[in-house]
């Protein structure tokens, strides 16, 4: 086993890698921009190594620059994390060219399938069915493809995942602009430009099965995930197993992403997504050649740790357990905390987590990247944490998440937990009777609705900002400045606190 | 003593007043009354009391926004301009007296200009597009016009709010 792994990545997934890491007695190498320096992961490893500035390109996402650091603190393997490097084969390939080991698939493995068009076509071979789409080429050609299948279609990038740069369009003017912004996107993002257009299917389910392969052929399962909670194909909750899939169909799911995994000969943990239809007919979507963002979901279901598996695969070359060993046990269901302003459109929000308080109690995971006085730089995904909850039914499981959403404190920077809250309350998410594009065709609007508070809790919230502004250094001091706990009633002491505005309800 | 204080509420301005004196409030907003009284827990933690019984508050000041979580609920309140006052650059503007639609809508790096001072422009057209987070943003015309004036270069990181682009009238 490696002595020493350095962690391409940041945030959360980057405090989550080190804690195995530890764990197996690795010592992580950390690496920081210069947005990151006092971030919460440079603080979760044996030793943290600068890389660049703030611009993403000029730091985890530049090759040599994360090169240096591995040669510079000596590590014998590099674990990319998700997004960043994570699926560019070009970093794959330069870190064996630098005798170091990847922990993942092999370049070419990356390559193939995160082209979602070479994906597909080896999925057709595998005997897995697709979503009808077709190959790309310019907004001319694709114009053409899209006018072939019928709108609407969904513009993609051919690399990358996670959905960015991902649009539905419903005509061609709309097509050519989606077109050429994911175009812009993916350039930036995944260093390739290419996009290409697939049929929309009508209210499907995101379903996705984990994989593990050893590299020589040898593939297993570990269950699937429902991450149908979705806004604009990001997903917002996360669960295992799927609620509302027959065992006949779970095991299709599961043996179609096998076949896939054995067709491709993969190395490493990944995912392969399907689209499941309301009768149950399945389409693969495509392969992501990482560790997901939803992962701590199957490893509470399993009791798996991935990213053990993970170095396991990449020290051993061989899969630790096989899958008469896999065995899932309750339910687990995930929300991702996103600093991102629910009340203004979900725009990205970035300053100071002036104070961050994660919950804590039974079967309630926290992966968080931020606590209390940390930055949110602007640069990055806004990711903040991700709470998962455990639970022996699916029921018992949600009502861990509802309470620990409700008992985590983030003030500073504005998040979307007010969303996810109502979110996890809703009916649709309790029965699980929801889709991909369920929350923006139905949820959004009554969400929005909801953000006028009713006067006797507006008042009170403003009761308490009269009392807190009655001090100096605002909101900072408390009962150190009367320690009686009984506010002063003088009349210096007061100052009315004026006029204040509560954004986003325009 | 008596407290005042007023929030923008979508167009309406909704004020709460509080006679207040040794831990005691008497509130009114929107026509409703409520007494309460209010304890110091901890720093910025109250126990607030009312007659329906009680509730937790904690409070964070984080530069000129105030958090306050009320209970498992979370309110943020944005101290606003004095009337008269311009609200400086990168203070959020939002009301539609000052909101142009064309300020930055978040704090961003800016990837490309497509405005240039004295381009006539018409309603839509894309002006500056903005990265931040990973997301792309458009900025466009709100109206046909001629531009003002650019205040933003490619490369470069501006806050949000910040006005992008102006018209002219």
């Amino acid at each position: 086993m490696f002595r020493k792994v350095l962690i391409a990545n940041r945030g959360e997934i980057a405090c989550r890698i080190a804690a195995t890491l530890r764990e197996m007695g690795i010592a992580p190498v950390m690496v920081y921009s210069a947005a990151d320096r006092g971030a919460l992961h440079t603080r979760a490893g044996s030793e943290a190594i600068p890389i660049g500035p703030a611009e993403a390109r000029a730091s985890y996402l530049d090759i040599e620059a994360v090169l240096g650091a591995a040669r510079r603190a000596g590590a014998e393997a590099i674990h990319p994390g998700y997004g960043f490097l994570a699926e560019s084969p070009d970093f794959a390939a330069a870190v064996e060219a630098a005798g170091l080991t990847f922990i993942g698939p092999t370049p070419e493995q990356i390559r193939t399938l995160g082209d979602k068009r070479a994906a597909r076509s080896l999925a057709a071979r595998a005997g897995v069915p697709v979503v009808p789409g077709a190959e790309g080429g310019d907004s001319k050609a694709l114009a053409a493809q899209a006018r072939k299948l019928g709108y609407p279609v969904i513009v993609k990038a051919a690399l990358g995942g996670g959905g960015k740069g991902m649009r539905i369009v419903a005509d061609e003017p709309s097509l050519i602009e989606a077109a050429e912004s994911a175009s812009r996107l993916a350039l930036t993002a995944f260093g390739d430009a290419s996009v290409y257009v697939e049929k929309r299917l009508e209210r499907p389910r995101h379903v996705e099965v984990q994989v593990l392969g050893d590299g020589n052929g040898g593939a297993i399962h570990l269950l699937e995930r429902e991450c149908s909670l979705q806004r604009r194909h990001q997903k917002v909750i996360e669960e295992s197993p799927a609620p509302g899939l027959d065992e006949a169909l779970r095991s299709r799911l599961a043996q179609a992403a096998v076949d896939l995994a054995r067709a491709a000969r993969y190395r490493g943990a990944g995912t392969v997504e399907f689209l499941v239809a309301g009768d149950g007919a399945f389409h693969f979507l495509e392969v992501n050649t990482r560790l997901q963002v939803e992962h701590p979901v199957t490893e509470v279901v399993t009791g798996v740790d991935l990213v053990r598996a993970q170095l396991q695969i990449a020290a051993e070359r061989r899969l630790p357990f096989d899958q008469s060993a896999v065995k899932g046990q309750g339910h687990a269901i995930e929300a991702r905390i996103y600093a991102e302003d629910p009340s203004r459109g979900f725009l990205p929000q970035a300053g100071e987590a002036a104070k961050v308080r994660w919950p804590r109690g039974p079967f309630l995971r926290v992966d968080a990247g931020v606590e209390s006085g940390n930055q949110v730089p602007v640069h990055y995904d806004p990711i903040l944490a991700k709470l998962i909850a455990g639970g022996e039914t699916r029921k018992a499981a949600l009502a861990r998440l509802v309470a620990g959403l409700d008992a985590a404190l983030v003030h500073g920077v504005v998040t979307n937990l007010p969303f996810l809250r109502a979110l996890a309350r809703a009916r649709e998410v309790e029965r699980a009777s929801f889709d991909t594009e369920w929350i923006e065709r139905e949820f959004l609007a009554g969400f929005t609705a909801l953000a006028t508070a009713p006067a006797p809790d507006l008042a009170l919230a403003a009761v308490s900002i009269f009392e807190a502004e009655k001090t100096p250094g605002a909101g900072s001091r408390g009962p150190a400045a009367d320690p009686t706990g009984v506010p002063r009633d003088g009349s210096g002491a007061f100052r009315a606190p004026g006029r204040w505005r509560l954004p986003g309800l325009e | 003593m008596s407290l005042r204080l007023a929030w923008r509420d979508g167009d309406r301005v909704r004020v709460v007043e509080a006679a207040a004196g040794s831990g005691r409030y008497r509130v009114s907003v929107d026509g409703v009354e409520i007494a309460l009284e209010v304890e110091w827990l901890d720093r910025d933690i109250f126990r607030l009391v009312t007659p329906q019984g009680a509730v937790l508050a904690e409070v964070t000041a984080a530069g000129e926004r105030r958090f306050v979580r009320l209970g498992a609920m979370d309110f943020v309140f944005e101290r606003e301009g004095e009337e008269g006052r311009t609200l400086r650059a990168g203070a959020p503007r939002r009301s539609a007296a000052h909101g142009s639609g064309l300020e930055a809508p978040m704090p961003g790096v800016v990837t490309r200009v497509m405005a240039a001072v004295g381009e006539e422009v018409r309603k839509g057209q894309p002006l500056v597009v903005l990265e931040a987070m990973k997301m792309e943003h458009v900025i466009r015309a709100p109206r046909d016009g001629r531009v003002r004036s650019v205040a933003a270069s490619a490369g470069e990181m501006v806050s949000g709010g910040m006005p992008l682009v102006e018209l002219e009238d």
